[in-house]
């Protein structure tokens, strides 16, 4: 037996549960999706669920939470995490919003204002991580409330309504029938699929989170991958954020606030472990479906707003404790 | 070692050089800061977060971080009032439900710390993902609970713990001093003595240096790592009844960012990741770097937009000098 078939012997069960794994997860979100369609039915407006006009808010909502999870699928491969992620989309799209309404910027100048220091955002939490050396949840949690202080300190506790049609777009406009942020969504996740999978840095990113050590032994410049997967998390919060903004036509402080929680429960839920060295974008994908129907089904069913971060938190350690027992059974 | 020039720099916290330069310029600004007056209302200002932050310490001791401690504050805060409520309301003395009250508060929180500490020791959980999963959860019971508002009590029983002695005891000197203060100081010298004269102190420390060295040389790692987690959502729990107690009410998100204001102290204070390095008498230095700027921006009138993005840069800023000053201490060993 040559090395080669050593080794695919001793992957092919991984792979295998990986493979079992991602059909769970689709039939979870199939149950979920069947569930909500019959607690949502009735008499009235029968399966009001399955409306296609519902089925695309829901891809659409989904399209942030994934478009932000791409990024933290990348720094929890990483082993690393980033918490700042609902700040810096706040500050971004707050930026943006008073260079598009109050001083009549051009979009694509507020577009690339806003993409930049998203990414300037990610590249300070990355320093602060290797270069001073702070844990990255802590780091990255400070900053979560020092870019949150800037924005509301730049919109004076305000909230912003009205951008220009040809912002809009991006969050408003269709290309051949289908809403953008789900073309934003679609071109997002094939490039982060293309990096992580297919190319050196995407190598370099599970080769630090598997083993920092390790990496920096093999010629691995380790602290330039996890500031490059800080910048990564960084651009794509701002990009959401500005894709958010002009689907909803408004902005305000707190805007980025409520995606913390969902995005960690997103990554999470699909497979990607925080013990580093296991990115998993297609189950961040379908995570973020489940995560979508659920927030829908919970929106038509009128359950409070404020059950649905409970029902965020429960999401979060189920699925980390039920990847920490499939960890311990392999 | 023979004692040079940069002994007193080094043998001082960093902590202290922060407060004494932030002190100095504030009081430059503005002559009033450094009045005995000002300096009374730092400490009783700080009082809750220095117990908050005496639970961080003691789980970042352990090498964990608990990002639930603020939701643990406003949740044992907002059941202690609405039970209390609920007992005036139905005719009970004052003082009994201020009594029932406060232990539903500090049951809640043991609750609350009882769920983080099991997920983390023997679920194996992560702790920042546990308790963040626990912040999730904490804040919207409380946010159910008071119903997305803040519930208000005069009981002037509870209240007693939230105030300055004078507007109870007609005694001189008796504006210098508050029930907070008290509380947190009674609460500082239980953990003092739970973490340097018992086995609790001694087995967070062991695992916070070397997990499975402790292990391996019989500490019961699980137990006492759950303990910790116990023990920070009582002091929160602690800190949240006396934060109503002074306020007169339990607001339903009082506690949002609390917990990073007590990791923040913490860290100041010279408790490092990853060592089990530090100590609770460095968490009272980094409470006070906070107090101090919070309450010097207010004093020389920054206006209150400006205040949280100030206040966390400075924050942020003084980690960052504390981490690259220790680290340039120990080069210097």
């Amino acid at each position: 037996m040559n090395l080669a078939q050593v080794t695919a012997k001793r992957i092919a069960p991984a792979l295998e549960r990986q493979w079992l794994l991602g059909a769970a997860r689709f039939i979870v979100l199939i149950c979920v999706c069947a569930a909500m369609t019959l607690l949502t039915r009735s008499e009235e407006y029968g399966f009001i669920f399955l409306n296609v006009g519902n089925l695309l808010n829901i891809v659409r909502n989904a399209s942030i939470l994934i478009i932000i999870g791409v990024g933290q699928t990348i720094t929890l491969t990483a082993k690393d995490v980033d918490l700042s992620v609902g700040s810096v989309l706040s500050l971004t799209s707050v930026v943006a919003a008073i260079m598009l309404n109050r001083y009549g910027i051009a979009f694509p100048v507020a577009i690339c204002t806003a993409l930049l220091i998203g990414a300037l955002l990610g590249l300070i939490n990355g320093l602060l991580i290797t270069h001073v050396g702070l844990p990255p949840f802590i780091a990255t949690y400070g900053t979560l409330w020092v870019l949150f202080g800037f924005a509301y300190l730049i919109l004076q506790g305000a909230v912003i309504y009205g951008f220009p049609a040809g912002f809009r777009v991006i969050g408003n406009g269709t290309l051949l029938g289908v809403p953008m942020p789900i073309i934003v969504m679609a071109a997002v996740f094939s490039l982060g699929y293309f990096v992580l999978y297919h190319t050196t840095l995407g190598r370099r990113f599970f080769a630090t989170g598997a083993n920092i050590e390790t990496a920096r032994m093999s010629g691995i410049k380790v602290e330039r991958v996890v500031i490059a997967a800080y910048v990564i998390s960084g651009f794509l919060a701002a990009l959401a954020g500005l894709v958010l903004i002009a689907y909803t036509n408004g902005a305000e402080a707190r805007i980025g606030d409520r995606y913390l929680l969902p995005v960690m429960a997103v990554v999470v839920m699909g497979g990607t472990s925080l013990a580093g060295g296991q990115g998993n974008l297609p189950g961040t994908l379908v995570a973020a479906l489940i995560m979508a129907v659920i927030h829908n089904g919970m929106n038509i069913l009128a359950v409070p707003a404020i059950w649905q971060s409970m029902v965020v938190g429960l999401l979060i350690i189920a699925s980390v404790l039920t990847d920490q027992w499939l960890r311990r059974r392999a | 070692m023979k004692p040079n020039s940069s002994s007193l720099l080094i043998r001082v916290p960093s902590a202290a050089w922060v407060i004494l330069l932030m002190m100095i310029v504030f009081t430059a600004i503005n002559p009033r800061y450094l009045t005995l007056d000002n300096v009374v209302n730092i400490i009783l200002q700080n009082a809750v977060l220095l117990i908050l932050a005496l639970g961080a310490t003691l789980v970042i001791l352990s090498e964990g971080i608990d990002l639930s401690l603020g939701s643990v504050l406003t949740l044992s805060g907002v059941t202690c009032v609405f039970v209390m409520k609920r007992l005036m309301e139905s005719g009970s003395s004052d003082a009994r439900a201020m009594l029932v009250g406060v232990l539903v508060g500090l049951l809640t929180g043991t609750l609350m710390g009882v769920t983080t500490g099991g997920l983390v020791s023997i679920g194996g959980m992560p702790s920042f993902i546990a308790s963040l999963g626990m912040m999730g959860v904490g804040g919207a019971l409380a946010l159910v609970l008071a119903d997305s508002t803040a519930i208000y009590i005069s009981n002037p029983v509870f209240s007693f713990f939230g105030e300055k002695l004078d507007k109870s005891i007609e005694l001189p000197l008796m504006q210098y001093l508050s029930m907070p203060t008290f509380i947190a100081v009674f609460v500082f010298s239980l953990v003092w003595v739970m973490l340097y004269h018992t086995p609790f102190g001694r087995c967070i420390v062991a695992i916070g240096g070397n997990e499975s060295g402790a292990r391996l040389s019989g500490v019961n790692t699980i137990l006492w790592k759950w303990m910790v987690y116990v023990v920070a959502a009582v002091l929160a729990a602690i800190s949240g009844i006396t934060l109503a107690a002074r306020l007169e009410a339990a607001d339903s998100i009082v506690g949002v960012g609390w917990e990073f204001d007590a990791i923040a102290a913490t860290i100041l204070g010279g408790t490092s990741f990853a060592k089990g390095k530090g100590g609770i008498g460095g968490t009272v230095l980094g409470v006070l770097v906070i107090g101090v700027t919070r309450n010097g921006l207010n004093v020389i009138g920054v206006p209150s937009l400006w205040q949280p993005a100030l206040t966390g840069t400075i924050i942020i800023l003084a980690i960052v000098f504390e981490v690259i000053l220790s680290r340039w201490k120990e080069g210097r060993r």
